[in-house]
C-alpha cells in the first residue's frame, strides 16, 4: 500500500491515480480486526458461529449478540464494528418487512442480500459518509434449500458453501475446507462450526471469548433460531474434546 | 498531541480501520466526573459524583430521571446528555401511549444506539460526546447499560465509567459475586464504595458531592440528594479505603465538559472500546 498518506485515501468519493478507493479497503480493516464468524451451508440448512470476545467481567452474558434475526427465515452474522452492524441489521429487517408489506411472501435471502449490498454501496460512493465497518452473512432456507451469503464493506456479495469473516478467517477458511460441507447436516455441521471457532480462537491475544451458535434448516422448520441450550453445550464439549485430541496428539509427537 | 491526517472527520477511516474522531469522542468520557451503576436482582442503584466549578455555584445535576422506570446518570458532555436523555423521555411516553406499558429498557438502548450510530458515519456532525449509564427496571428484572460515544452499548452486571473510573471497576470486579443476593440498600453500600476509591486521598464522600438514584421491584426510580444521601453515607464509616491514588487535581472550571480533566489520565488502551467488535 505505497499509496497510503498521499491525500487520495481520505474520501470514499475520492480514487488513487491506481483505481483505488482506499476508504473502502480501510473500512474492510475494521473488519479483519474482528472476532471470526463462520457460516456453513450444509445440505439440510445453514449454521452460524461466532466468536465473541469478552473485554470486561462486569458484562452480562447476553450482550452485544453478533447473531441477529432479520425475519423468522433469515439470520444474519456480523463481523466489525457492532455499532455500525446494529444499524445495517435494522435496515435488514426494514427490507424484509417491506417485503412481506409488498409481496405476502418471505423475503427471499438471495434478493435481500442484493438490498443490503446495494445499501452497503452507497456508502462508498459520497464523501459525506464513510463505508459501513461491519461484514454480514445471510442465511435462510427455503423452497431453494439452505442459502448462504456473505456482504463486505464494499457491498460485494456472493454465496458461500462455507464462509469466514474476522480476525482469523484465513485459518478458519482452511479449516472449513477440510470437512465436506455440503454432505453434511445441520447437526453435525454445528458441532464442527463450533470445533472451527474454538479451533481458531487466539488464546495468547484474546484471552476469554463467547460462542455463539445459530442455524436455519429443516428440521427448525425453516426459521432461524439460537440452538437449544444442550446442543450448545454438546457442540462446545465435542469442540473442547476435539481440541484437547489435537494438543495430546502434538505432545506424542 | 496525537494528530495525524486522519482524526479530522469522523466519514474518514485510518489505514489501520480505525475512526479517530470516535475514540477522541470516546475520550470525553473519561473528562467526566466518575459515575457507578450496579444492581441486585430486584433492583438497580445509580451513583454519581458532583462538582462544582467555582465555590459559589451548584454542584452539577449527573442523574436525570427518564420515566417512572428508568433514570441515566452522565459522564462526558453534560449538553449533549440533556438532548440524549431528552430524547429518551419522548420515546417511553410515546411507547407508553401506544402500547399501554413501559418501554422495555433493552428497546430503549436499542433505539438510542440506532440513533447515536447514524452521528458516527455522516459527515456534519460530531459523535455525543457522553457516556451514560442507565438502570431500569421492567418484567425482565433490573438493568444497567452503559452506551458509550461510538454508539456501543453493554448489558452490564455493574460498570463505573468516568474520570478515575478504573479503581471503581476494579472493586466491583472484586466483588460482581455479592451483588445478586444484596438487598438495595447494600448495593448502594457497595456501589458508593466503588465511587469513593476514585477519590484522591484528600477528598472524601459527602451529602453535597454525590447523589443516589435507585429503581426496582414496586419502587419507581427516585434520586437522593443532599441530606437524603447522608443515611447512605453513614453506612460507609468505619470501611478502611482502599490506599491509592496521589494527591488531588487542582480544581480548574471548565465551562463545557462537567469536570477538569484530573491529572491523572487513565492510560490509552491499546485496543479502545470504540473498536469494540
Amino acid at each position: 500500500m505505497s499509496s497510503i498518506g498521499t491525500g487520495y485515501d481520505l474520501s470514499a468519493s475520492q480514487f488513487s491515480p491506481d483505481g483505488r478507493v482506499f476508504q473502502v479497503e480501510y473500512a474492510q480493516k475494521a473488519v479483519e480486526n474482528s472476532g471470526t464468524v463462520i457460516g456453513l451451508r450444509g445440505k439440510d440448512g445453514v449454521v452460524f458461529a461466532v466468536e465473541k470476545i469478552i473485554t470486561s467481567k462486569l458484562f452480562e452474558q447476553s450482550t452485544n449478540k453478533r447473531i441477529f434475526t432479520v425475519d423468522r427465515h433469515v439470520g444474519l452474522a456480523v463481523a466489525g464494528l457492532i455499532a455500525d452492524a446494529r444499524a445495517l441489521a435494522e435496515t435488514a429487517r426494514t427490507e424484509a418487512s417491506n417485503y412481506r408489506a409488498d409481496y405476502s411472501a418471505p423475503i427471499p435471502v438471495r434478493h435481500l442480500a442484493d438490498r443490503l449490498g446495494m445499501y452497503l454501496h452507497a456508502y462508498t460512493l459520497y464523501s459525506f459518509v464513510r463505508p459501513f465497518g461491519c461484514s454480514v452473512m445471510m442465511a435462510a432456507y427455503g423452497e431453494d434449500g439452505p442459502e448462504l451469503f456473505m456482504a463486505d464493506p464494499s457491498g460485494v456479495h456472493f454465496g458461500y458453501y462455507g464462509c469466514s469473516i474476522g480476525k482469523a478467517r484465513q485459518s478458519a477458511k482452511t479449516e472449513i475446507e477440510k470437512l465436506k460441507t455440503s454432505e453434511l447436516t445441520c447437526a453435525e455441521l454445528i458441532k464442527e462450526a463450533a470445533k472451527i471457532i474454538y479451533v481458531i480462537h487466539d488464546e495468547v491475544k484474546d484471552k476469554e471469548f463467547e460462542l455463539e451458535l445459530s442455524w436455519v434448516g429443516e428440521h427448525t422448520g425453516g426459521r432461524h433460531q439460537l440452538v437449544p441450550k444442550d446442543v450448545h453445550e454438546a457442540a462446545e464439549r465435542y469442540a473442547k474434546a476435539a481440541l484437547e485430541e489435537d494438543s495430546d496428539s502434538d505432545e506424542a509427537m | 498531541m496525537f494528530r495525524n491526517q486522519y482524526d479530522n472527520d469522523v466519514t474518514v477511516w485510518s489505514p489501520q480501520g480505525r475512526l479517530h474522531q470516535v475514540e477522541y469522542a470516546m475520550e470525553a468520557v473519561k473528562q467526566g466526573a466518575a459515575t457507578v451503576g450496579l444492581k441486585c436482582r430486584t433492583h438497580a442503584v445509580l451513583v454519581a459524583l458532583k462538582r462544582a466549578s467555582s465555590e459559589l455555584s451548584a454542584h452539577q445535576k449527573k442523574i436525570m430521571p427518564i420515566d417512572g422506570h428508568v433514570g441515566v446518570s452522565i459522564a462526558g458532555l453534560t449538553a449533549d446528555a440533556r438532548i440524549l436523555s431528552r430524547w429518551m423521555r419522548t420515546e417511553c411516553l410515546n411507547a407508553q401511549y401506544a402500547h399501554d406499558r413501559p418501554l422495555p429498557v433493552s428497546r430503549l438502548i436499542s433505539d438510542l444506539g440506532n440513533k447515536m450510530q447514524v452521528c458516527t458515519q455522516r459527515d456534519g456532525s460530531r459523535p455525543y460526546g457522553v457516556g451514560l449509564l442507565v438502570a431500569g427496571y421492567d418484567e425482565s428484572g433490573p438493568h444497567i447499560y452503559q452506551t458509550c460515544p461510538s454508539a456501543n452499548y453493554f448489558d452490564c452486571k455493574a460498570m463505573a465509567i468516568g474520570a478515575r473510573s478504573q479503581s471503581a471497576r476494579t472493586y466491583l470486579e472484586k466483588h460482581l459475586a455479592e451483588f445478586p443476593d444484596c438487598t438495595w440498600q447494600e448495593i448502594v453500600t457497595h456501589a458508593l464504595l466503588a465511587l469513593r476509591d476514585t477519590l484522591p486521598n484528600d477528598m472524601d464522600l459527602t451529602t453535597k458531592n454525590c447523589t443516589v438514584a435507585v429503581v426496582g421491584k414496586g419502587m419507581e426510580f427516585t434520586i437522593h440528594e443532599d441530606e437524603e444521601v447522608a443515611p447512605f453515607l453513614a453506612k460507609l464509616e468505619g470501611i478502611q479505603r482502599r490506599g491509592g491514588h496521589g494527591a488531588a487535581p487542582a480544581a480548574e472550571p471548565a465551562p463545557l465538559r462537567d469536570e477538569p480533566a484530573p491529572e491523572e489520565r487513565e492510560p490509552r488502551p491499546d485496543s479502545p472500546q470504540t473498536m469494540e467488535h
